[in-house]
């Protein structure tokens, strides 16, 4: 393939516009997952001791783990003997600034449209952890950041520049045994992010990674672990695209956040890997755990979640309200199309006193897709005064998706307040025929209303981040009317 | 012997077709097993306090009624005109009371047997009397165009053989599976094309007490043909028997003909030792309507199942509920509704309040086909927490292929408001007595759904508070 010029696969016709592959030599581990494997993977990464430790104990955990059939969720069983669980960009050098880093993978990341030379130029206004597959290939704003003692690196380098801080929190929000996809990453897990926000320092900057699946059979396991300490601040995002692949692309993740007295955490994700194509073809595999603890008195966590992407998305970014008066929102807006699925939903445990939890989930279905909102809301004895509400509204186009609702409402507290509600219903007649009598076409009328529908979400996402997710929103539902 | 499987020579196996039935339900109970905390459908109601071990299935009333009359000279008591209830054939008198020969007077002159000493319901009905599971006869005098009779009937005259055992799918259902595999006792009723029937039928099964350990199966089939009306009650009774143990499992099958209407109530006020699980299968035709109360207060564990097939259009469903308990009990209210053809409709509500260590449980799931448009289902529970020490479990749960629809859910809890409990006693209305009121205020909107004034007013005197 031309370095140049990297051709966009388009088998389907269809509208992913970051269907390409970048041609770099990967630096890959032999298919299959064993003890070997581990101590190869954390061999090549340098790791200490403990951290081998870790992942050899999650490995023997995961060996006597089944795989979660409860979702609804219908995909081809994976073999995870049949993947690799190592691979990473041939570079001998870590690179010391952008001029360092493999030009061809700039220019992918141009493509993305979030050209790094260009970010850097335009000064601070997002830091990019940018992580090509499994390694992170350049970090900017790093100097602006340390200043303020805030440490946003790759999780790897955290291991060898701060590994107190990343032994002290690693596993302690997911440990190795919460499940089986959050066990398998536990054991092989490649990169990832590490924020670190000393206390009573406000990030001045919104944090962000982009990262790509790339290399062949190659499954991403990232590792994102973030640390606000009391009185701190900061707001982080996560968008993720992938290239058109028609083999089935495992992604399993971690994303664990430490909330402490008095602290934020505004988690931002839009994810809009590679859905596979019109009959369902390909795609990536989506299996991700992410919770938050809001250890602390008046922490406070926000997930908010951009989903159009992936052919088989399994999430539930969670909120474990320990500290008193602490609070968990959740926002999420999820498209489906074609033969998409997505099981995703939230859990918000409320254990200390006056916690309180919100909960708005927008899903849209299209195309031959279903989609599942499942979520927890979970009281505690103790937990007097809780607070939660929940609105998951549901949007069908066409006669045959899916879309379904099981939240799960446990009250062990009398003093709780909770409520839940949800609809489910199409786009009105009535609203396109007003739009259309006014001369907006159906596909700009449906995309309107979509808007519109997912209005209460967007709002919450980063600027940078609205309008992209409005245009993803508008791209994933192309051809799903008339 | 003991426990949920048991070799109980039952009435009726020379019958192939019934026989097989029996034979399918003992095998899918031992492929299914009792529901785990795992199982999806009972992941809150746990079975460990079920207890099995102990409890016995008693002898078959038809085949000891069979021996009866083969056994002419049988010097039984009953022969003159007696009570008529033969189950404690051979076992000492009905009393309950042990006694030496002689010592029994319950069937002297005058004396009324106290199996005799029926529970009556405070309206106009005509009431079928069960004892721990199983019929005492007669039957009331039903008027033209209404047919009862006991379910084994309704086999070998082969009326039951259409719909009995093809409405509920045991493989889903792990104790109706065991309820197939001792069909014997419940009754078959079937109201004819465009009958209307003018006075509920009520169901009584009534436990006394020094009943302990029981297992019984109670299995009710009702036909609706085309445009037929009625309305049904169960009442589920322990009179007396306050500290009994024992395990009832219900299983109603349902079948409403194109514009036939049924109106089914239910009291489930057994003691706070036994065990209720109940299910209702109703399979519904084009413009039928299916409208559902039930009331649980009673049992450890106590669970009302009503599932729903609408599978014809226009066909509509009210299913509601209520439920009020205290101590360590665990009552569920399970529903399903299967929105499987256009235009149907369903609505639910349910009501709670749970006191003491008890535990509250609601699942319902609305569930639309895909070429199920333009149909209608909506869902509401509330419930109510009196201490701190109970719990609440709700699964509200959408399954929609359609997107021509119009569907929500709601579920909220919470304690008493403060506010209103304040603006009551500064009008001397003393704490406890305020609190009574906005508990049965709080039920009543439930209990409102119930159409017959009557019924209403009697479920009404059960619905109220528990004292703390």
């Amino acid at each position: 393939m031309n370095s140049q010029k990297p051709e966009i696969i388009d088998e389907s016709g269809d509208k992913y516009k970051y269907g390409f592959v970048t041609d770099i030599a990967a630096d890959s581990a032999p298919k299959g997952l064993n003890e070997n494997i581990i101590r190869f993977i954390s061999q090549k990464k340098g790791e200490p001791d403990w951290l081998l430790e870790f992942r050899l104990k999650a490995y023997e955990f995961w060996k006597n783990m089944k795989e979660p059939t409860w979702a609804k969720l219908n995909y081809d069983k994976i073999d995870y003997q049949d993947l690799s669980y190592y691979s990473a960009p041939k570079q001998k050098v870590a690179p010391k600034s952008l001029d360092e880093v493999d030009p061809e993978l700039l220019q992918t990341y141009e493509k993305l449209g979030i050209p790094l030379k260009e970010q850097e130029v335009l000064a601070g206004v997002v830091a990019v952890d940018a992580v090509f597959d499994s390694v992170s290939v350049a970090t900017t704003y790093r100097q602006k950041l340390a200043d303020q003692g805030i440490i946003f690196c790759s999780i790897s380098e955290a291991v060898k520049e701060h590994p107190d801080l990343v032994k002290q929190y690693l596993g302690s929000v997911v440990p190795y045994t919460d499940n089986f996809f959050a066990c398998l990453n536990s054991a092989v897990f490649t990169d990832g992010s590490f924020v670190y926000i000393p206390k009573g320092v406000r990030c001045p900057m919104e944090l962000s990674t982009y990262f790509r699946i790339n290399a062949k059979n190659t499954g991403q396991f990232e590792r994102t672990l973030i640390v606000a300490d009391d009185e701190s601040y900061v707001s982080y995002l996560e968008g993720c695209t992938a290239p058109q692949r028609d083999e089935n692309q495992l992604h399993a993740a971690i994303v664990e956040i430490v909330v402490n007295k008095n602290a934020e955490v505004k988690y931002s994700t839009v994810q809009n890997w590679y859905p596979g194509d019109k009959d369902g073809k390909g795609g990536v595999y989506n299996f991700v755990t992410k919770r938050a603890a809001c250890r602390g008195e008046n922490s406070k966590v926000s997930w908010t979640q951009v989903e159009t992407g992936s052919a088989v998305t399994w999430k539930y970014p969670s909120c474990v309200l320990q500290g008193d008066n602490s609070s968990g929102e959740f926002y999420s807006v999820a498209i489906t199309n074609n033969h998409q699925q997505a099981d995703t939903g939230t859990k918000m445990i409320h254990i200390g006193k006056n916690t309180s939890s919100k909960i708005i989930s927008k899903g849209i279905s299209a195309g031959f897709s279903n989609q599942t909102y499942r979520g927890l809301v979970r009281v505690a004895p103790k937990a007097d005064n809780a607070r939660n509400y929940s609105q998951c509204d549901s949007l069908l186009i066409g006669s045959h998706c899916g879309s379904h609702t099981v939240p799960y409402v446990e009250n062990r507290n009398k003093t709780a307040k909770l409520e839940h509600e949800a609809t489910t219903s199409k786009i009105s007649d009535e609203q396109l025929f007003y739009c259309e009598q006014r001369g907006i076409g159906e596909e700009e009328a449906v995309s309107l209303i979509v808007n519109g529908f997912c209005k209460e979400v967007m709002q919450h996402l980063p600027m940078e981040f609205a309008i992209e997710a409005a245009k993803l929103i508008n791209i994933s539902l192309e051809g799903s009317v008339g | 012997m003991g426990g949920l499987v048991q070799k109980v020579k039952l009435f009726g196996e020379y019958i192939p077709w019934f026989q097989a039935m029996r034979d399918k339900g003992a095998i899918t109970f031992d492929e299914l097993g009792l529901p785990t905390p795992k199982t999806e459908a009972w992941k809150y109601t746990k079975l460990r306090d079920l207890n099995t071990d102990d409890l016995e299935i008693e002898p078959s009333n038809f085949l000891s009624e069979m021996r009866v009359t083969a056994e002419e000279a049988c010097g039984c008591h009953h022969e003159d005109g007696g009570c008529g209830c033969h189950h404690h054939h051979g076992e000492g008198c009905c009393c309950g009371h042990h006694h030496e020969e002689g010592d029994c007077h319950c069937h002297e002159e005058g004396h009324v047997c106290e199996c005799q000493q029926k529970l009556q319901v405070p309206f106009e009905a005509y009431v079928i009397h069960f004892e721990k599971g199983k019929m005492i006869p007669p039957f009331p005098d039903f008027p033209r165009g209404v047919e009862v009779m006991n379910l084994m009937e309704a086999v070998i005259t082969e009326d039951a053989k259409e719909y009995l055992g093809k409405v509920a799918d045991i493989k889903l259902h792990p104790f109706a599976a065991l309820n197939n595999a001792y069909m014997e006792e419940g009754i078959y009723l079937c109201v004819h094309k465009n009958v209307k029937v003018d006075k509920p039928i009520v169901l009584i099964n009534h436990t006394k007490s020094g009943e302990e350990n029981i297992f019984f199966n109670i299995r009710n089939l009702i036909v609706l043909e085309q445009g037929a009306e009625t309305e049904f009650v169960e009442w589920y009774n322990y009179t007396g028997a306050v500290k009994s143990r024992y395990f009832a499992n219900v299983v109603n099958e349902i079948v409403l003909c194109k514009n036939a209407k049924l109106n089914h109530y239910k009291l489930q006020d057994e003691a706070f030792k036994a065990n209720h699980i109940a299910l209702s299968v109703v399979k519904q035709k084009a413009d039928s309507n299916y409208h559902n109360f039930c009331l649980q207060r009673g049992a450890n564990i106590g669970r009302n199942e009503v599932k729903v097939l609408l599978n014809d259009e226009n066909a509509s469903a009210e299913v509601n509920a209520a439920y009020i308990m205290s101590g360590w009990a665990t009552l569920d209210t399970t529903t399903d509704i299967l929105h499987l053809s256009p235009r149907t409709y369903s609505s639910q509500l349910v009501k709670g309040v749970v006191g003491g260590e008890a535990k509250g449980v609601f699942q319902g799931k609305i569930h639309i086909a895909q070429d199920a448009v333009q149909t209608e289902g909506n869902q509401l529970h509330r419930a109510l927490l009196l201490s701190d020490t109970a719990e609440i479990d709700v699964k509200p749960e959408l399954e929609i292929f359609a997107d021509d629809v119009k569907c929500s859910h709601g579920a909220a809890s919470g304690e008493l408001d403060e506010n209103q409990l304040f603006y009551m006693q500064s009008r001397g209305i003393g704490r406890e007595e305020a609190k009574q009121i906005l508990i049965d205020a709080y039920l009543n909107e439930a209990l409102a759904k119930v159409k017959n004034p009557e019924i209403r007013a009697w479920l009404s005197d059960y619905a109220h508070a528990p004292q703390e």
